[in-house]
């Protein structure tokens, strides 16, 4: 089964679990990264006009900071996320998946020459999209990565009915899928939910609408409504 | 479609994390995807090199061009593979043809520039559909993923032209310093074979790319899918089902066989207690003397007598408050104030720069307003109109807990017929007519929603939590919340009447304790307060 799931067992025997992300994503995140860097300098720049060369060397001081340690600045001081990064759900993390460290932020970042040449970040590309977990060069010697930050989920309608104890047997991952079809039942078309009510027919025994309408109980029961 | 040979987990994504997916399935099988774009575009390429060896940059045009027809045999292939069916290269360009014939001339004319090409492909190519039917599915599948799909092909049209470059600069560093190369006459277009050179590297990174476009599109629609159709939770049912019948098949099996499999059983078992008696690991220790003088020993050993020397930087403690400014910030701030200003006459740019700056000022509070006006579209259309019509009652449950709670199966005089019941010595009967005519008219005159679901305690706890709210809000009746109904609210008496009927009603109803007749009387008389004025 191929997903971009990434997955850590700690010394304690918990499953930690993470969804790599993609070079898409991540060279959009740069961009709008490069876009804030470049108001920012463009305001600088205006307001330091008046001292004019004073002003130039302190315009190309803080480009120089900007270029090597605003996104080591965000990574360590904002969970990860630089504002590029934020806009696009994504955080950098140690390759175990805790919060990335100084030292690895700042390796990763100073590796950014590396995975820039010969022009425009094409070997950091090249081995983000070619490598398992989507790393870049840095990333790789730095030991991190970059993952989705989970999403609150956001409290969705549940159907309108009485919750129903489920039938015995029933594993983790039957349950799931039992909680999904009660949450989803806005989102997926009426036929289509009995289609799948269906299904289940030899355990719940029902058809169509009171199949569907069980099913829908029981997922509210596993939710605890 | 068999959703059981998918080659990838179904699940929800975002439409990022299909995008990755998709990434993750072209690097799989990227040399197939690539030689069958490949292949074709090369041969228009050398065609054209042959044809019109004066116009290299019109050939690369055209090869750019027809770049929906040459995705097709890629997206053919992953489509196949997604189902666990592999198809060879050869195979697919064969198919060339055969798969280039739906809809050909919308993809290269007026579809050639959409922002979704790889996104929509797979509705003309996978679904056959064309026209209304066409049209009708895209706005569908659109509704979620569109911006991503255009921002991937976005991201992919500017990693095309960065990857050129990169390539080119590739080869540039690894051309000796004492190679003299005049650049000009290559630059000015002069020399076709480096034109002709250029694009066809340009055509190599084309193909380089194309199957992670094609293959990234492809699965933002399988994600569009999996969403819309919920496939993950299919197949998750049909494996439930699968099992459920397999567990029921070896049910039936194993009850013919029952007394063999015990007999069985019952060896297996003896086996294993023979075979796994505990092993003693420690010498026996004896007195607590013994044991001290061992964990003492222990102690002295060599596990307990390690050194480690470590080494790092760590920062020492400075004393910053010394020097709170340092000279030179001062000397640079001195020098700032003291600077000669320029106060040169106005320049004739003065006015226009500062009327474009206005400009774009105003610009900023128009985009700003429209921003916030569509921000909060629903809300402030939600404000304009009308409250929304009741809805409708809900049945009220007509039994609960066993006991039938309609108001007509309720005698006309509550109190009396339950110490009637109670002096009588049914005093079940009695409590729990009282029990059930309290329930009755929570569910009547409060509008509880009571339900099967429900346990005593827990009906208790929702006409508290409505006690606690109506203190919280102190004028429910005259500002009714919106679109829910305005629900007759909680006294505190009352709440604290049905807490103690439920708490003697369980004791009696399930413990056999039944409560003093002193209390039964209170409670009756609490009743009466509570529901019977109306009345």
């Amino acid at each position: 089964m191929l997903d971009t799931t990434y997955n850590v067992e700690t010394p304690e025997g918990i499953d930690l679990r993470a969804q790599a992300a993609g070079p898409v994503p991540r060279v959009l995140a740069y961009a709008v990264d490069v876009f804030y860097r470049t108001l920012i300098l463009a305001a600088l720049g205006i307001a330091l006009a008046f001292a004019d060369r004073a002003g130039m060397g302190i315009w190309l001081l803080c480009s120089f900071l900007l270029e090597w340690f605003y996104p080591v600045f965000f990574e360590v001081m904002r969970g990860g996320q630089t504002p590029g990064k934020k806009a696009f759900g994504l955080m950098v993390v140690n390759d175990n998946l805790t919060p990335v460290s100084w030292g690895a932020s700042l390796l990763r970042n100073l590796l950014r020459f590396a995975d820039f040449l010969p022009f425009a970040y094409a070997t950091g590309v090249i081995s983000m999209t070619l490598s398992r977990h989507f790393q870049r060069l840095g990333d790789f010697a730095a030991g991190t990565m970059v993952v989705y930050r989970q999403a609150e989920k956001t409290a969705t309608s549940l159907p309108e009915i009485a919750p129903l104890a489920p039938p015995r047997g029933l594993q983790l991952q039957d349950q799931q899928a039992l909680i999904s079809l009660a949450e989803r039942h806005e989102a997926l078309s009426e036929a289509r939910q009995r289609e799948l009510a269906n299904l289940l027919e030899p355990i719940t025994g029902k058809k169509d609408g009171a199949a569907l309408d069980y099913l829908r109980s029981v997922g509210n029961w596993l939710l605890g409504k | 479609m068999n959703l059981e040979r998918l080659a990838v987990r179904a699940r929800l994504r975002s439409p990022w994390e299909s995008i990755d997916l998709g990434i993750a399935l072209a690097r799989q099988q990227w040399w197939p995807l690539f030689l069958v774009w490949l292949l074709p575009a090369a041969l228009l390429f050398g065609a054209c090199y042959l044809l019109i060896p004066e116009s290299p940059n019109l050939s690369l045009l055209l090869v750019w061009w027809l770049k929906p027809v040459f995705d097709r045999l890629p997206l053919f292939l992953a489509s196949r593979s997604l189902f666990g069916e592999s198809v060879s290269a050869l195979a697919a360009l064969r198919q060339f043809f055969a798969q280039n014939r739906r809809d050909w001339f919308a993809w290269i004319s007026w579809r050639r520039l959409s922002p979704t090409r790889a996104f929509d492909m797979p509705v003309t190519l996978l679904e056959q559909s064309s026209g209304a039917a066409r049209a009708a599915r895209i706005g569908v599948l659109h509704r979620k993923h569109a911006s991503a799909a255009t921002w991937l092909t976005l991201t992919g049209f500017h990693l095309e032209t960065f990857l050129l470059i990169a390539l080119v600069a590739l080869i540039y560093l690894f051309i000796p310093e004492q190679v003299q190369i005049d650049w000009m006459p290559l630059f000015g277009g002069d020399t076709q074979w480096f034109e002709w050179t250029v694009n066809a590297l340009y055509l190599l990174v084309m193909a380089a790319l194309a199957p992670f476009y094609v293959v990234s599109g492809f699965c933002l629609y399988i994600g569009r899918r999996i969403e819309l159709e919920a496939w993950d939770i299919e197949i998750q049912f049909r494996k439930l089902r699968d099992r459920h019948q397999r567990e029921r098949k070896h049910r039936e099996k194993s009850k013919s066989r029952a007394p063999l499999a015990a007999q069985l059983m019952l060896l297996c078992a003896l086996g294993i207690a023979a075979g796994a008696a505990p092993e003693v690991r420690a010498d026996s220790v004896d007195t607590p003397q013994e044991a001290r003088e061992t964990i003492d020993e222990v102690l002295a050993g060599e596990d307990f007598h390690q050194l480690e020397q470590v080494s790092g930087w760590r920062l020492k403690e400075i004393d910053w408050t010394q020097s709170e400014f340092p000279e030179w910030l001062i000397a640079l701030l001195e020098w700032l104030e003291n600077r000669p200003r320029d106060t040169d006459q106005e320049s004739g740019w003065g006015p226009f720069v500062g009327l474009l700056i206005e400009i774009l000022l105003w610009l900023v509070v128009a985009g700003l307003v429209i921003y916030l006006l569509w921000r909060y579209r629903e809300a402030i259309v939600r404000s304009l109109q009308l409250r929304k019509k009741a809805a409708p009652k809900k049945a009220t449950p007509e039994t609960l807990f066993g006991l039938d709670v309609r108001q007509s199966s309720l005698p006309a005089d509550v109190c009396a017929e339950v110490l009637r019941l109670w002096r009588a010595g049914d005093q079940r009967d009695g409590l729990g007519l009282l029990y059930r005519a309290t329930l009755s008219h929570l569910i009547e005159d409060y509008q509880f929603e009571f339900g099967d679901h429900l346990t005593e305690s827990e009906c208790a706890q929702l006409v508290q939590q409505r006690q606690r709210q109506s203190e919280k809000a102190p004028q429910p009746d005259a500002a009714p919340q919106s679109g829910e109904e305005a629900r007759r609210p909680v006294s505190a008496p009352l709440s604290g009447f049905v807490h103690q009927l439920t708490a003697s009603w369980q004791q009696l109803a399930y413990a056999h304790r039944a409560p003093e007749t002193t209390r039964v009387e209170t409670l009756c008389g609490q009743w009466r307060e509570a529901f019977a004025n109306g009345h």
